[in-house]
């Protein structure tokens, strides 16, 4: 019974993960590059869920929409003056120089954060907050299961966008095949500027649904792009499904491996998971090509 | 039958990616000294077998055989330190480093291994000169015309010390002049005991350089033998301009 | 040693000779901690280099081979061990973790290597942290008996072996054979060049300077927190480094460990915290406009009046 409780309680969490994943593999599946800030953007998506409940009472799920269309906005600026910058070399410089230039944007952010709004943990706390929901003989968080329903719409809502309207699919043809996206007519550049805001715009969501369940402070960025990262590769790089589901199972194994092994170990047993999958499937569990 | 002045063989290789069978069955040899065309038209497998003559794919089924030896499971590397360089079909120079540097270093780990650095760089700097390049010694690689590219491209691959040279396209995108150019190029190295297999789509050419031909079809060998009879052979006619 | 590497080689050497002089010019304790941090750094710097910059593979697990050897060494040398013998051993045993790491790691192509060695990273870093002790304290006798000297002349050795080994990569045929490897693989490959073999030694080669740098901060610091010493912050830094002072050149991790640290010197005074962010804007800046760092900025200066010169002489012939 332990263990089923902390397999959906690794749900909850890993609903987030999927989230968090899903916006880094959008814009490598499109742009071909690795925004290694990513974490440090859903870092700002926490602190304006955390600012406009402080400040107005905003809720935090009302707040999802205000705060992804702010960080849709973030991103597009950051690909006009840095990333856009480098689509024109080769295919590996390129992903080499955005894991580079992703890294010094980190440290800028990070420390922007850290100067506005100190170091200090910040929360949300809503007055729903310590409700649960009694669930069989498992034990269920409300705002955990708020931020799992909030997450899954999210990305239900990003697959009908990408599969079923023509935004979306030019989209996906771009990540497909960009030269022959080009030569069909689609503007790759625009498809460029809005994959990279909708991948931003997704790191704020998830930043939003942190604030609730989590805290937030300045320096969470990198733990949270380490676990994008390592949840992308699972779920296969550019593969939106695969981002997801492999957040969620990574929720589950590191929720039960903290059961079974301590929490000393908890995030270990997921790490070794991911090589031991990079060992035999070096491109991910559901990539594609 | 294989020939004792065979330099080459290729023994009924076959690779199939996904469900495409790239190359189907292909058995051919190259004789020492010669220069053979590889012919088809595009997908009917020529830099498919390239690959699996040079080690960069392994095959599904079937071997590849140098001087009677077995090569199959040796890695590109390999394969070049026993004498097989190729080119390649898109020119990939080293942008980053000196014409010379590029040289450099095939004379370092190639079959003719220098005996130091500065050794090589003085063989490297003939090697250049054959190749009609000396003077461009110490310019950025990433600023030589395609022409010169090429031309540093089988530089390179010379340097290495080839007996089997693996030309990829190497007319693709030149100007009648260049190209001339570099056919002569080609002749000049085969008259120094290099045997070369060529794919071309540029039938003048080929007709003028080799030696023999092969005509690749959909994977499949479908004609061989000297350039003007093997043209006009009726297959290859219908599979270049279609059925009648 | 080709004719351009030459300037920068001795500009290297003198670098080294100046910080070898220091103690006798100074007593002051500032100058020379500081002087033997950058020291420290430049070794660093340069062991990130040989993999990251000649061999062109982002290694971002740099700290746990760093962690591995100032682990190692300090348990020894607090243990009763000459630091004679502790620091090869940690450097040694940095090796092996580096060809136990770098033989499967690099089969993975280049963002996956990235990415998986950060995972190896940070399951160094956890374990460490929950296996060994929260500090190791210098046992009194050791306490009693130390010096600044003895562990500023190991740094100052170190930066200089580094410094060869990256002037030997820079000149030998192994090292051409890399930066080659480092270019374009499949080209290497085709004139013979083994693409793994050469980056793995590489790697070893990266992992065992790595664990020399760690072994030397375990036996200068008098606290010493073992966690500490798996901190990501000895994988960005050099990272930062290389990349300021100019990646792939055998000057540039002197350059840049200089730079660094003498800006971070002079900005945390005044900005505190705020310093890191103009590390940030001068790193981005770099790699978007001068990817070839501050040794890439000096040499176009230096080869402007030269290429003008050119065009004179072609334009009136």
């Amino acid at each position: 019974m332990i263990l089923a409780q902390s397999a959906v309680f690794g749900l909850l969490i890993g609903s987030l993960y999927g989230l968090a994943a899903v916006g880094l593999t959008l814009v490598f599946g499109v742009l071909k590059i690795l925004n290694v800030a990513h974490g440090e953007l859903i870092m700002l998506g926490g602190y304006a869920a955390f600012w406009l409940f402080a400040l107005w009472h905003v809720d935090p799920f009302v707040s999802v929409l205000p705060t992804g269309a702010a960080l849709f906005l973030v991103g597009i600026l950051l690909y006009r003056t840095l990333f856009g910058r480098l689509l024109r070399a080769g295919e590996e410089t390129k992903l080499k120089n955005s894991i580079l230039i992703g890294f010094g944007l980190a440290l800028v952010l990070q420390t922007i954060a850290l100067a506005a709004w100190t170091g200090d943990e910040r929360a949300v706390t809503t007055s729903y907050a310590g409700g649960v929901l009694p669930l069989g003989g498992i034990v269920i968080p409300l705002a955990r299961l708020g931020a799992l329903a909030v997450a899954f719409v999210v990305v239900a809502l990003l697959h009908v966008f990408l599969h079923h309207t023509y935004p979306g699919k030019a989209i996906r043809a771009t990540a497909e095949d960009v030269d022959a996206a080009s030569l069909a007519g689609i503007p790759v550049p625009a498809v460029f500027l809005t994959a990279f805001g909708l991948g931003s715009a997704l790191a704020g969501v998830a930043g939003t649904l942190a604030a609730v369940t989590d805290t937030v402070s300045p320096s969470i960025g990198l733990a949270w792009t380490l676990k994008a990262l390592i949840v992308v590769v699972l779920g296969g790089l550019g593969s939106v499904a695969g981002a997801f589901v492999a957040g969620c199972g990574l929720g589950v194994v590191e929720s039960v491996s903290g059961i079974l092994l301590g929490n000393a170990y908890r995030e270990v047993v997921g790490l070794v998971l991911f090589l031991a999958v990079l060992a035999v499937r070096p491109r991910g569990l559901f990539a594609r090509g | 039958m294989p020939a004792s002045s065979d330099l080459l063989e290729a023994r009924g290789l076959t690779k199939t990616f996904g469900g495409l069978r790239a190359v189907n069955e292909l058995s051919f040899t190259v004789r020492a000294g010669e220069i053979l065309g590889l012919l088809g038209p595009n997908g009917s497998g020529k830099t498919t077998v390239f690959n699996l003559i040079a080690g960069a794919l392994a095959p599904d089924r079937g071997g590849v055989f140098l001087e009677g030896r077995e090569i199959t499971a040796l890695a590109p590397h390999r394969r070049a330190a026993l004498g097989i360089v190729r080119t390649f079909q898109l020119v990939r120079a080293l942008p980053g480093l000196t014409v010379l540097d590029n040289v450099l270093v095939a004379r370092l780990y190639g079959r003719v291994r220098a005996a130091g650095v500065r050794e090589a760089r003085t063989e490297s700097l003939e090697c250049l000169e054959f190749a009609g390049l000396a003077g461009l010694a110490a310019r950025p690689a990433g600023a030589l015309t395609l022409a010169e590219r090429k031309r540093l491209e089988v530089a390179r691959a010379l340097a290495a010390g080839p007996r089997l040279l693996l030309l990829d396209e190497p007319a693709a995108g030149l100007n009648p002049t260049e190209v001339a150019a570099l056919l002569a190029l080609f002749r000049r190295i085969r008259a120094g005991g290099v045997t070369i297999v060529i794919v071309e789509h540029n039938v003048g050419a080929i007709r003028d350089l080799c030696d023999r031909i092969v005509v690749l079809n959909a994977g499949r060998k479908i004609a061989e033998g000297p350039p003007r009879e093997t043209l006009e052979h009726a297959g290859v006619v219908e599979v270049y301009l279609g059925a009648p | 040693m080709d004719r351009r590497t030459l300037p920068s080689a001795a500009l290297a050497a003198a670098a080294l000779a100046a910080a070898a002089l220091l103690p006798a010019m100074t007593g002051s304790r500032a100058v020379l901690s500081w002087t033997f941090l950058v020291l420290l750094y430049v070794a660093l710097a340069q062991s990130w280099n040989v993999l990251g910059g000649f061999g062109g593979q982002v290694n971002l697990g740099h700290a746990a081979l760093f962690g591995v050897g100032a682990v190692t060494t300090r348990l020894l040398w607090t243990g009763g061990t000459p630091i004679a013998l502790a620091l090869p051993a940690g450097t040694a045993l940095a090796a092996v973790t580096g060809a136990v790491i770098g033989a499967p790691a690099l089969r993975l192509r280049g963002p996956y290597f990235a990415i998986g060695t950060l995972a190896v990273a940070e399951i160094c870093r956890i374990t460490a942290g929950n296996v060994l002790p929260d500090i190791a304290a210098l046992p009194p006798q050791a306490l009693a008996a130390y010096t600044l000297a003895p562990r500023y002349y190991l740094a100052l050795g170190l930066a200089a072996l580094t410094t060869a080994v990256a002037a030997w990569i820079a000149g030998a045929r192994f090292g051409r054979g890399l930066v080659a490897v480092r270019e374009d693989e499949d080209v290497a490959e085709s004139v013979g060049v083994d693409a793994y073999g050469h980056t793995l030694i590489a790697f070893v080669i990266s992992a065992a300077l790595a664990g020399a740098a760690g072994g030397v901060f375990a036996y200068y610091h008098v606290g010493f927190y073992p966690s500490f010493a798996f901190s990501p912050l000895w994988t960005f830094d050099p990272l930062l480094i290389v990349y300021l002072g100019g990646v792939g050149t055998v000057a540039g991790p002197i350059v840049g460990a200089i730079v660094f640290l003498a800006l971070r010197e002079a900005l945390a005074l005044r900005l505190g915290e705020l310093h890191l962010l103009i590390f940030g804007v001068l790193f981005i800046a770099i790699v978007v406009a001068l990817p070839g760092g501050i040794v890439q900025a000096v040499r176009d200066v230096i080869d402007r009046p030269r290429a003008i010169r050119t065009t004179e002489v072609t334009s009136t012939s």
